[in-house]
């Protein structure tokens, strides 16, 4: 092979530029690591934490996203163990003794954030798509979970504290999502709920799992799948509930979806555009009566809204916010579509890693950039997906008693100047943004 | 679920948002409609000058020129327009997502779960009066699935059906990719494999009875079979089997949540590509016992088997391609043949289709019935093939195809007669329902606006 100037071999003053910022770039990522080292002994480690009873935050502003809509400026909020113990006005709170004060008299305190759409708590594309069968009962994510890794620490840094880790859409039924926390060093600790919910595609991938299918075959292939888990479900509640004495066959299969109809846990659904919302709301929602999260909800399936409105479905839009309506010529924020549609249980998510986790609050400020608003806007990357998602009564508002996963902004979140400044999970601090580059 | 007149208005809002203006936003449709003065072509009868259609909750109750029109009705009055039938476009895999399925055989399948309602395709439909749109699959196939009839209006498909499906599609030409040994061998083979599975399930049905009862089997197998035969539930068959069983003309009841649902037996649309596959498909029905409730999908040169389409004496649904020619391979002469006028000289029930959406004017149902009259076909004899014979052919011609009293309010008014090609669509109704107005149609306004769409200029 000839040799030329360009070759990244050859030795010369052409190549000097290219190497400077490569040195640049060592410098960067050593930086912090030696901050984080370095501060060892400061804020993060745990050792020195336990040596005070608790947290005291003192903050310019708490948007607590509860039911009560409850925003109090200037507030101190204690953190005892791994709950959030009270919050009240900065002058009629005690700080009780030996407490740590940290001082955010300029920033804002909102609970963590809240993905109800998430693959990155894997750790890795790989694990995510078992393409067996178009349809794969059977199959769980909780195996794949992997603490600590970069993608989580990444979701840390925008105040991500819940995710619902979900299998991929590459077929109609791809098994058993996880919800995950972005807190905790092993499976044990991170794993909030297991199932955490079934993941469904209705279209838009599945496609491709037979060389080419369409709706017809995968709605029918669907409908079959549930109703014969659906038909072992009501065989073993007859028999549990002594309806009849003849034990039916046992299946680890279709046992393992038996919660699906009891509603334990919601199906997470990957449907968007007109034709498919419609379809999830007459199939999933309303014949097989399942908990359902609507999520991706892109393309014109905002016009779906006068129906979804009146099921009792989540809608939870994103990664993409907007849709290029061609033959109206015009763009359409999706939230903004949904919610002038009447749609009111509405949040957003990233599909993580499709969109980096950190950003979950980027898409809000997006949905509220094409016509959506702010404060329902927070409400629906808290709130509203930890509701969606049926973990409410942990995480998702800043109330007392509820787990302490909190997040602290140098301003409103959608900002998109504000920064997080520090991550809390079960009361403790995952993230600090405060000492040096605000990377993990 | 309970679809009220008002949700059909709201769907309308929310579908074509940009065409509905605000005017009809919250008030649900006028029970009594009356269109008055116009020039009614009932397309059942002779036409009518200065009459009136009036229409209650969606069904026309009278035509005629001394209509009494009821203090309480919507009036609108149509002087110098003509009142036409809704057309119906008869096969179409239009509305859905694909056309065919990459699985050959499948008889389980139904359109409902592929129609999408927001689909421009419908919107079309109303801009060119189309009401009834019969949604099945495609061509390329062997045993395609089951279509449905709709109108282009509605949220759901629960709300734009007008039938559910009656006809399965069946190709006689071979599918992509297959020759004809292979497309009749594996029809015949679908239809063996369904004696077989019922064999079976006899026999399996039987050892159950026998079971519940506490006796041992005192038969032979052939017996048993025949004794099973009866105890056959309708649950007990799949849905593959069972539209297979209906299309030889079983009836199936099933005991659903909802209470019963009786499957009705079906028809099939069989798709003849050429002259050749007329025969056999001819043979697939009547081997199979749905001759009778069979239409002919006819291909370009199929009107060379007008002799086996003349014994056969059922509809046909001809190609949107009216004009055949074929070029003499030694003298290079173009010979051109008008299928229609052969179909019709034989004495067959047709109906047109439209042609495709970048076709000049074959797109529009009218101009295909224009060329008819052109060609010699007497003209009511081409308006019926777009409105009265399509409904024949799907089984609905005592509600769709025409204006008579009893019937389904679908109609469409034309700025003059339908054939003449300077008339346009201005209104459609739908049930009753005013779907579409043409100075509240945004999209087809801003085409039409000589102000809109133009380049920008460059700066000098």
């Amino acid at each position: 092979m000839k040799k030329g100037p360009r070759d990244r071999g050859t030795k010369g003053p052409r190549n000097m530029p290219l190497r400077r910022p490569r040195s640049a770039y060592r410098l960067v990522t050593v930086i912090p690591l030696a901050l984080t080292l370095g501060a060892a002994g400061g804020l993060s480690a745990s050792a020195a934490d336990e040596a005070f009873a608790g947290l005291a935050f003192r903050v310019a502003k708490v948007v607590a996203l509860d039911d009560a809509d409850t925003v109090m400026n200037d507030a101190v909020v204690l953190v005892q163990g791994n709950k959030i113990e009270a919050f009240g006005p900065a002058g009629e709170v005690e700080i009780p003794e030996n407490y740590r004060v940290l001082d955010f008299s300029e920033h804002w305190l909102l609970p963590g954030n809240v993905d109800a759409h998430n693959h990155s708590a894997a750790g890795s594309w790989g694990d995510l798509n078992d393409m067996v069968y178009q349809t794969n009962p059977g199959l769980d994510s909780r195996c794949i979970p992997q603490a600590e890794n970069d993608w989580i620490k990444m979701a840390r840094t925008g105040g991500v504290t819940t995710v619902m880790m979900i299998p991929g859409s590459g077929t109609n039924l791809a098994g058993m999502g996880t919800v995950v926390s972005t807190g905790g060093k092993n499976p044990g600790e991170i794993i909030m709920r297991s199932p955490g919910s079934l993941k469904i595609s209705q279209a838009g991938n599945p496609e491709w799992y037979f060389g080419g299918n369409g709706r017809r075959f995968m709605n029918w292939n669907l409908r079959q799948t549930l109703e014969k888990a659906r038909d072992y479900h009501l065989k073993w509640e007859a028999y549990e509930q002594g309806e009849t004495t003849e034990r039916p066959e046992f299946d680890p299969i279709w046992a393992g979806m038996r919660g699906t109809f009891r509603r334990e846990y919601p199906a997470t659904l990957h449907t968007q555009g007109y034709q498919l919302m419609m379809t999830t709301i007459d199939m999933i929602t309303t014949k097989f009566d399942i908990w359902t999260v609507l999520d991706h909800c892109t393309f014109n399936g905002w016009k779906v809204g006068p129906i979804v409105s009146q099921s009792d479905a989540w809608t939870i839009n994103g990664p993409r916010q907007y849709e290029f309506d061609r033959t109206a010529r015009r763009m359409i924020g999706n939230a903004s579509g949904w919610w002038k549609n009447g749609v009111r249980r509405l949040g957003v998510n990233t599909d993580a890693p499709v969109v980096p986790q950190k950003e979950l609050t980027y898409q809000a400020a997006m949905a509220c950039w094409y016509g959506w608003l702010p404060y329902q806007a927070l409400r629906g990357i808290t709130n509203i997906t930890a509701k969606s998602i049926g973990v409410y009564n942990q995480v998702g508002s800043v109330e007392a008693g509820k787990q302490a996963d909190l997040s602290i902004w140098t301003g409103d979140p959608l900002d998109p100047r504000s920064a997080c400044l520090m991550t809390l999970v079960n009361g403790k601090i995952v993230y600090d943004g405060t000492q040096g580059l605000r990377r993990f | 679920m309970l679809y009220t007149r008002l949700g059909n208005v709201a769907c309308l809002l929310a579908i074509f948002g940009s065409m509905a203006a605000g005017a009809v936003a919250a008030c649900p449709p006028p029970d009594k409609v009356a269109l008055t003065g116009g020039r009614i072509i009932p397309v059942s009868g002779a036409p009518i000058e200065q009459g009136t259609v009036l229409i209650e909750r969606g069904k026309i109750v009278a035509v005629g020129k001394d209509v009494e029109v009821p203090y309480d009705a919507r009036v609108f009055d149509v002087s110098g327009k003509v009142v036409f039938p809704g057309m119906i476009n008869v096969h179409t895999w239009r509305g859905m997502d694909i056309p065919n399925e990459n699985r050959p055989v499948t008889p389980h399948l139904d359109a409902r779960d592929a129609l999408d309602p927001s689909q421009l395709f419908f919107e079309d439909c109303l801009r060119l009066g189309t009401t009834g749109v019969h949604v099945i699959p495609a061509n390329n196939t062997v045993i395609g699935g089951v279509g449905r009839v709709v109108r282009p209006i509605g949220m759901t498909v629960a709300e734009m059906t007008i039938a559910e499906g009656a006809f399965l599609k069946i190709s006689a030409t071979p599918r992509r990719g297959h020759d004809r040994m292979l497309q009749m061998a594996m029809l015949r083979e679908t239809f063996l494999e369904l004696d077989d599975y019922l064999a079976k399930l006899a026999e399996k049905r039987y050892e159950e009875k026998l079971k519940e009862d506490e006796k041992e089997i005192e038969v032979g197998p052939a017996e048993a079979r025949k004794r099973g035969r009866e105890l056959i539930r309708a649950e007990d068959i799949d849905d593959q089997h069972r539209n297979l069983l209906r299309l030889r003309g079983g009836q199936v009841r099933v005991e659903g949540e909802d209470g019963p649902t009786l499957f009705k037996p079906l028809g099939a649309f069989v798709y003849c590509g050429n002259a050749m596959d007329v025969a056999l498909a001819v043979k697939v029905a009547n081997d199979n016992g749905f001759f009778a409730r069979t239409v002919l999908v006819l291909g370009g040169d199929c009107y060379k088997a007008v002799r086996e389409l003349k014994q056969a004496a059922r509809p046909v649904v001809l190609p949107s391609q009216l004009t055949h020619r074929e070029t003499n391979p030694l003298t290079g002469e173009v010979r051109e043949t008008f299928v229609p006028k052969e179909i019709f000289e034989a004495g067959l029930l047709f109906a047109l289709v439209p042609g495709p959406d970048d076709s000049y004017a074959e797109r529009m149902l009218t101009y295909q019935a224009a060329q008819c009259v052109r060609h010699g076909i007497p003209r009511d004899e081409a308006l019926r093939a777009i409105t009265l014979n399509p409904a024949k052919m799907l089984g609905l011609e005592k509600r769709l195809g025409s204006i008579e009293p009893g019937k389904d309010a679908h109609l469409v008014i034309f700025s003059g007669d339908p054939l003449d090609f300077t008339s346009v669509v201005e209104k459609v109704f739908i049930d009753g329902i005013l779907a579409y107005e043409r100075e509240k149609d945004v999209r087809l306004q801003r085409l039409l606006s000589s102000e809109a769409d133009q380049p920008q200029e460059k700066a000098e």
